[in-house]
């Protein structure tokens, strides 16, 4: 499986806040997919369902299921970009379609070099501070292109 | 002018809220140790009730009589979770309580855990909120360190432990029969009802879903009292809520105000500001955008639960959602059906399909597409959307879709012939 010890470690002591293991489930996918580069495989999942004892079927199931789960590669970050009703009143499509054509990416889509995957997502619940994107787990809010441009830019 | 009331929010601004200590030099966890040292657990449900606190979800149901709900005899163990999804658009006042005075839901869940006897509680929070995560697990732990959280709690004999349980991007996991199937490691589908979580629901087990908020609440109810709880606010909306102001507005943000003591009108000019741009006023989405919408000439209702109930909306979670007249209301009715379009969860036919067809033909008006009797067919559509399905996302794309096309028709009629300019 080469999960590393500390991971399965995590596992196992998810397994302890449940009465029944496959409870586990999602954290567990979310431990795994940050160890396996940010995505779940067909190869990282069939390892998945060894570890926790989950056929391989009903975790690509739910893989498919919530947006925060990806099976394909992605980049280096993920930028996700609030395009909910409050965001879009403060200027989200213009930031949108700003990072669209200055970066060339399309929703799911990942730049060239790699830097970040993008996604359009639905309401990120910061809609008082809007338009905001979530930059893997850090929040950008009141954005402007400008400040777009400034946190994008400094992605490694 | 109307002024804010802050229970909830009243040390936000401090940053040693956050932490235990902070919490504990504010009174943090006297009311739970009262209630397990002085109180019966049904004494605690008691004053709950009495206070006439109603969920803050949305559904605005009183929470002292969904505690009565869970059986007290039972062989099974009882769960508690706290529906900390918070997804529904325009809303984010969970996050302002998990971010900087987690402690208060925490207290919150344990004195509920006390009344109903649940033995464990998991806080379910959205995976799109990895500071609410962090928040919250270094509240817990902290709690547990402090024998707050665990077992024989504070010497009592009563035990319950608290786990956060990281949500993964649905917004239908905001149901709390779907939060549920959710937690148990699978898709997030909703289930029918009855059975309710309260007889059957993790694990088959009773339990009890609350909202983050509304813990929060409990706290302070048992901390000063239920009749000081039911002093705030009006009847029927009782204490203070949170409102989350967006859109066009000069000053969003989160408030936290008594109900009943003003109109959405002095809500938006007092503390809003009135339109960013100076503008007028469009239209109001006054608790999410699951409802339907208020037009210009509809802002002078009273702002409580049931006032807003009688003008034909809702108060739901709290999200007020504010547009000016420089925007279209079809493209406004658009993002709203892309939105739960996106966000059905595919069980059910009505809402699997009509959804999809409703977010395309409000796309065809938009872009000037659409043909003489489409309104007619998008109307058909959303009628047979409503109250065909397990829960009430179909409802909540099709009661606003259906306000809009009502309240802004020539808008859509225009739109038909010769498409918006956005």
């Amino acid at each position: 499986m080469n999960f590393s010890a500390e991971l399965v470690a995590k596992v196992e002591g998810l397994w302890k806040r449940y009465p029944h293991r496959q409870a586990a489930l999602l954290p567990a996918l979310h431990l795994i997919q940050r160890e396996r580069g940010g995505w779940l495989s067909p190869e990282t999942i069939r390892d998945a369902s060894e570890l926790l004892g989950i056929p391989d079927m009903h975790i690509r199931g739910v893989v498919g299921f919530y947006d925060m789960f990806h099976d394909h590669p992605v980049g280096r970050h993920i930028v996700r970009v609030c395009k909910t009703l409050s965001c879009k009143l403060r200027g989200a499509d213009a930031i949108r379609g700003h990072i669209r054509s200055k970066y060339g990416v399309a929703h799911r889509g990942t730049t060239p070099d790699g830097r970040f995957t993008y996604m359009d997502f639905e309401c990120l619940g910061h809609c008082s501070t809007a338009p905001m994107m979530l930059v893997d787990d850090e929040k950008h809010e009141n954005l402007t292109l400008a400040k777009v441009d400034d946190v994008l830019g400094r992605l490694a | 002018m109307i002024g804010e009331t802050r229970v909830m929010l009243e040390w936000a601004d401090d940053p040693a809220q956050a932490t235990l200590e902070g919490y504990r030099s504010h009174g943090g966890y006297e009311a739970l140790a009262k209630a397990i040292r002085e109180m019966t657990p049904d004494q605690v449900t008691e004053q709950v009730i009495q206070s006439g606190l109603r969920g803050r979800g949305g559904a605005g149901f009183p929470c002292g009589k969904k505690w009565t709900f869970v059986p007290k005899k039972t062989d099974k163990p009882k769960y508690i979770a706290v529906n900390a999804d918070e997804s529904e658009p325009g809303t984010c006042k969970d996050r302002q309580i998990m971010e900087r005075d987690p402690h208060q839901m925490l207290e919150g869940t344990l004195l509920a855990a006390y009344a109903i006897g649940a033995s464990a509680a998991y806080v379910y929070i959205r995976g799109e909120y990895p500071h609410s995560i962090r928040a919250v697990e270094r509240a817990i732990d902290e709690a547990r360190a402090a024998n707050l959280v665990g077992r024989n709690i504070l010497g009592s004999g009563f035990g319950c432990e608290i786990w956060v349980h990281p949500g993964a991007g649905a917004y239908i996991c905001g149901e709390e029969t779907a939060l549920l199937t959710s937690l148990e490691g699978n898709r997030g589908y909703p289930r029918i009802k009855p059975p309710f979580p309260a007889v059957e629901g993790l694990w088959r087990c009773p339990t009890l879903v609350n909202n983050v908020e509304t813990l929060a609440c409990v706290t302070h109810i048992i901390r000063r009292g239920a009749g000081w709880f039911a002093g705030l606010g009006c009847p029927g909306s009782t204490g203070t809520r949170l409102f989350c102001l967006s859109g066009h507005i000069r000053n969003p943000g989160v408030y936290e105000l008594e109900c009943g003591r003003f109109t959405l009108r002095e809500l938006l000019m007092d503390l809003g500001g009135g339109t960013l741009s100076g503008r007028p006023i469009k239209g109001v989405m006054p608790g999410g955008s699951s409802f339907p919408v208020l037009a210009a000439g509809e802002l002078d209702v009273r702002f409580d639960v049931d006032s807003v109930a009688k003008a034909g909306t809702s108060l739901g979670s709290g999200a007020i959602m504010v547009f000016d007249d420089t925007v279209s209301a079809v493209d406004v009715a658009l993002n709203i059906a892309e939105f739960y379009s996106h966000e059905s969860c595919g069980q059910c036919t009505p809402c699997r399909e009509g959804s999809g067809w409703v977010r395309r033909m409000l796309q065809l008006v938009r872009d000037g597409k659409a043909g003489a009797g489409d309104l007619e067919t998008l109307w058909d559509v959303t009628t047979k959307m409503d109250g065909t399905t397990i829960c009430a996302l179909a409802e909540a794309l099709v009661w606003p879709v259906q306000s809009y096309v009502k309240k802004f028709r020539p808008e859509f009629e225009a739109a038909l012939a010769a498409g918006i300019v956005a």
